[in-house]
């Protein structure tokens, strides 16, 4: 699948969300842990090698499930191939907790979701769509629900 | 540079919402031709796909860190262009089939990116506050007034509202407090997917919610550190319309005696 490159190692170079050097192991068996520079851009983790400028691999931050190993250890699993895991251990646990809470606010559907929240709650408190000012308010990725209304049942 | 390519385009096709769906003309790389393609946008990715039933997107546009503009060609009406800030990047051409479509795909492209979600968000976050400070120093004045009126009754009730107004402040923040460590409750070997928001901390209370949504978290910096307890007037505290209703109930309960005491 193509995609564009260099685009997206000119955002791997970008201010961070959240960036440290942290041990990271890729999802195939034989694969060992590896001291990366990780940074959280955007829904991207980019990862590089300590002393390189270009990065060696990113993850796109949809569609997947971060969990906590250990102590100092999480994992990203990518729904389509859960038994896939990438590895990332961590100098403490604090580190850890932060990294994993920073990865799951990192996808941009966690945030509809959080938009469709704000929008049903300020309307239900004042009775008004806080969208309607921004002229996107009938922009399917804004609706409560986004899927098409069920077909009506045959007479 | 590496990308989890299989699940990139496992997110094109699964079943969360695409944001905008349709058949544009895409000018080639190497061949200059426009190509007709299916396109599918969902978040700040812009897939395309060589047909509208193909099962896997031929390629991907990742949409930070660019703008959309209308573009004169010769060849084609109704064109437009996805330009990149860095340095000898490729200017994606393209075209639709109509100025209708044009319009439509030029908005969305333009506000796909994840930054411009992210200050709408933040932005609904701050409205919010807004709204829920107003409504409980709303709330708090009512309770005071009845309180003061309740106050000027019995004397036996002028003991009982003081405790009262205590309770106010530890009831309804201690329900709160627990839901707001990191936003996120998790625990050992438990995981939480972020395409699918399970595990948030805010079980089912508030009533008035939109179906199968839950609130955020609370961002972290609003954490309280050693469990001290905020303000009931500050604003993030727990869930507002329980809050709400609480000094509510307790407000009807008070007024009920004085009533009845009269």
């Amino acid at each position: 699948m193509r995609f564009n490159e260099k685009e997206l190692v000119f955002l791997s170079r970008q201010p961070s969300e959240r960036a440290a050097e942290l041990g990271m192991r890729g999802p195939k068996k034989g694969d060992v842990v590896k001291r990366r520079l990780v940074k959280l851009i955007v829904n991207f983790l980019f990862y590089f090698r300590t002393d390189e400028d270009e990065p060696i691999g990113a993850l796109l931050l949809e569609q997947c499930r971060v969990e906590r190993e250990d102590d100092h250890v999480f994992s990203i699993v990518f729904l389509d191939e859960a038994e896939r895991k990438y590895l990332f251990e961590c100098d403490s646990q604090e580190q850890c907790v932060e990294w994993i809470d920073a990865i799951i606010k990192a996808s941009y559907e966690f945030m509809r979701k959080n938009l469709i929240y704000y929008r049903t709650e300020i309307h239900r408190l004042t009775g008004k769509d806080p969208l309607e000012q921004y002229g996107i308010s009938e922009e399917t990725r804004f609706q409560v629900n986004s899927l098409p209304p069920l077909p009506s049942p045959p007479t | 540079m590496k990308l989890n390519e299989r699940s990139v385009a496992h997110y094109a096709t699964c079943n969360s919402p695409p944001d905008k769906t349709g058949f544009l003309f895409k000018k080639g790389e190497r061949n200059t031709a426009y190509h007709r393609r299916w396109f599918i946008l969902k978040g700040n990715m812009l897939f395309y796909f060589e047909e509208r039933e193909s099962r896997e997107p031929i390629g991907v546009i990742v949409l930070e860190g660019c703008t959309v503009e209308l573009c004169e060609s010769e060849s084609e009406e109704f064109a437009f262009a996805v330009k990149f800030d860095c340095v000898k990047a490729r200017v994606y051409k393209m075209a639709a089939e109509s100025q209708a479509a044009m319009e439509s795909w030029v908005k969305a492209l333009s506000r796909a990116s994840f930054d411009y979600m992210r200050l709408v968000v933040k932005e609904l976050e701050r409205q919010l506050e807004e709204v829920q400070g107003e409504r409980l120093l709303q709330a708090k004045n009512k309770a005071k007034k009845h309180l003061s009126q309740v106050q000027g009754a019995e004397a036996g009730l002028r003991t009982a509202a003081p405790s009262l107004q205590n309770a106010a402040i530890t009831g309804p923040l201690q329900e709160g407090l627990s839901s707001r460590e990191n936003g996120v409750s998790w625990s050992k070997n438990s995981g939480v997917a972020n395409g699918v928001s399970e595990g948030c901390a805010w079980e089912g209370d508030c009533s008035a919610r939109a179906e199968g949504v839950r609130p955020p978290p609370v961002p972290p910096r609003r954490k309280t550190n050693g469990g001290s307890l905020e303000s009931p007037v500050s604003p993030g505290t727990g869930c507002f319309s329980k809050l709400h209703d609480w000094y509510g109930k307790e407000v009807a309960e008070l007024r009920i005696e004085w009533l009845q005491s009269k």
